[in-house]
């Protein structure tokens, strides 16, 4: 792929300008000594065994937008406990305690640009309450892209997510409805949407937006699926292969489209977004 | 009553299921199989009826009532291929511009291997995508158990009702139990704090009008449950057929996008509704 080499060149990693993580001292797919800025100069992927360190939301907003870009959208939109939710621990002190945490809800969104062409960008965080679809989450996704479809701006997701948010009840479920339906206006209206599905991708998220991609994108060795493996145990008695529900597995299954190293993510949305203008 | 015994109600084995209700409310009712792909999934109930003098296309969960039949059913829990038949059949209802009743009863999508392999959470998000592009009028009822995204596969609707004992939740108790605690045996206690009663579900905005159930509840009659739905069902139906369809689908995409929107506006809300 010559031309994404090209892309190489132009849209340096940013690795080096990326916030620092949360690493353990080993890596869990290999076991070697972890090495802080060494794994950051590489877009936090184990340079000995290709293992994707799960990234939190500010950290993707670096790796996708060119530096300086992002303007993000909505952040005053709040979660409230509507349910009183109380067990195990009380919702509203759950949510206050992660805002105050930095974090701000479980997905971010706004515009920015890669390689100078712009776009709309929305990713989960999987450090706010596993990455849940949320009102607040379905609410800027489906501003995010009602805007993308009225400017037919390129829209970029990257997912991980737990599903729908419990402490939310039938509200969260019907964010799958509120987020799909612009997912349509977006296709509709003739604006690629390229879905990037990191580890995990699962339940209501899975069975919204993050497969409905013009192109879906999938990390290496990602978990990607409906029904979480520890619910399909319990529900059907059934051994599952190793693999089962990764990124390779949907691959051969015909869900993405491609599976593509965190290091080559941003050279391939680069030349994508030329070949879709 | 408690909320666990409204689960009870709802998902009780006497209780009325799609084809007790399709085929009193249309007694000529035909049923239409399979996705045109690959399979039929018994799970999912479709055909036509005449209902109220028009041709009407109807679809619904299907649990089976024998221990034999509710195998092959499989308890109403829809595969890949069951979201498939719904979108072919609501485009066959699309192109000879007949309504759709849609009714809602199932656990959820089906929790297996083969399930996923064969791409369930695409086959519901695609469904949940196209429910926005049928441009003929649809009304659903969830009329026992309304769970998770595989019923929201079937309940992208102009009118949502439920019967009064029927629920809908982001995920069963169970599943639920077993995602917060990681012990669906706490069933009991995330059903609670689920708030998925009809009752509560109406008074977040999210259905537009709960369905009384005859005394001792739909199991008890099902003629009078029939006729309580049937009524309830057309009198949503009646205005939207002469809906030009670009209004339709306006209607529709604004009914879920903004369906949080008595939550937004109230955010101190959170007692149960009485």
């Amino acid at each position: 792929m010559a031309i994404i080499e090209r892309h190489r060149e132009e849209v340096a990693i940013q690795g080096a300008e990326l916030p620092e993580i949360l690493l353990p001292t080993n890596c869990p797919g290999c076991g070697i000594a972890l090495e802080q800025e060494e794994l950051r100069s590489h877009n936090y992927v184990c340079l000995n065994c290709a293992h994707h360190f799960r990234l939190g939301a500010d950290v993707w907003i670096q790796l996708i937008a060119d530096s300086g870009s992002w303007q993000e959208r909505w952040t005053d939109v709040r979660s409230h406990d509507l349910l009183n939710w109380t067990v195990p621990k009380p919702y509203q002190e759950t949510v206050e305690r992660l805002l105050e945490d930095g974090l701000n809800e479980a997905v971010r969104t706004g515009t920015c640009t890669v390689a100078n062409q712009p776009i709309w960008f929305a990713t989960f965080d999987f450090g706010f309450v596993g990455g849940t679809l949320s009102i607040v989450a379905g609410e800027r996704l489906a501003r995010g892209m009602e805007q993308a479809a009225s400017s037919r701006t390129p829209y970029v997701l990257v997912s991980a997510s737990g599903g729908a948010r419990m402490q939310e009840g039938v509200l969260a479920l019907m964010q799958l409805a509120k987020v799909n339906a612009a997912v349509g206006r977006l296709h509709s209206s003739g604006a690629p949407f390229f879905s990037v599905l990191t580890d995990p991708t699962f339940g209501g998220t899975a069975a919204s937006l993050a497969l409905l991609g013009d192109i879906n994108i999938a990390e290496p060795g990602a978990a990607i699926g409906f029904t979480g493996p520890r619910v399909i145990k319990q529900a059907t008695y059934a051994d599952l292969p190793p693999g089962f529900q990764s990124a390779e597995f949907q691959l051969a299954h015909g869900q993405v489209d491609m599976v593509v190293p965190r290091t080559e993510l941003r050279p391939l949305l680069a030349h994508l977004l030329e070949m879709y203008p | 009553m408690s909320v666990w015994e409204i689960v009870e109600l709802a998902r009780h084995p006497d209780r009325p299921y799609s084809l007790d209700y399709i085929r009193r409310l249309a007694p000529d009712f035909i049923e239409l199989h399979g996705d045109r792909l690959s399979a039929d999934d018994p799970a999912l109930a479709g055909g036509i009826g005449t209902w109220h003098g028009r041709t009407t296309m109807f679809l619904g969960h299907q649990k089976g009532r024998s221990l034999k039949e509710r195998v092959a059913r499989n308890w109403g829990m829809m595969h890949p291929e069951g979201y498939r038949k719904a979108l072919r059949l609501a485009d066959h209802a699309a192109k000879f511009g007949f309504p759709i009743v849609s009714l809602i009863d199932t656990p959820g999508a089906y929790p297996g291997a083969g399930a996923e392999e064969r791409g369930i959470a695409a086959a519901i998000a695609h469904a949940i995508m196209e429910w926005f592009r049928v441009p003929v009028p649809i009304v659903a009822a969830v009329i026992g158990e309304g769970g998770s995204g595989g019923a929201l596969g079937m309940g992208v609707a102009d009118r949502v009702i439920m019967l009064e004992n029927s629920i809908y939740s982001v995920a069963s108790p169970e599943a639920a139990a077993s995602i917060v605690w990681r012990d669906n045996s706490r069933k009991v206690e995330a059903a609670e704090q689920l708030q998925l009663t009809s009752r509560e579900i109406v008074g977040m905005g999210v259905v537009e009008e709960v369905v009384p159930e005859p005394k001792g509840s739909a199991s008890a009659d099902y003629d009078a449950a029939a006729r309580a739905l049937d009524e309830a069902l057309w009198r949503h139906m009646k205005p939207l057929l002469d809906q030009p369809s670009s209004e339709l689908l306006q209607h529709r995409y604004d009914r879920f996008r903004y369906i949080d929107s008595l939550i937004s506006a109230e955010p101190h809300f959170g007692p149960k509704i009485d």
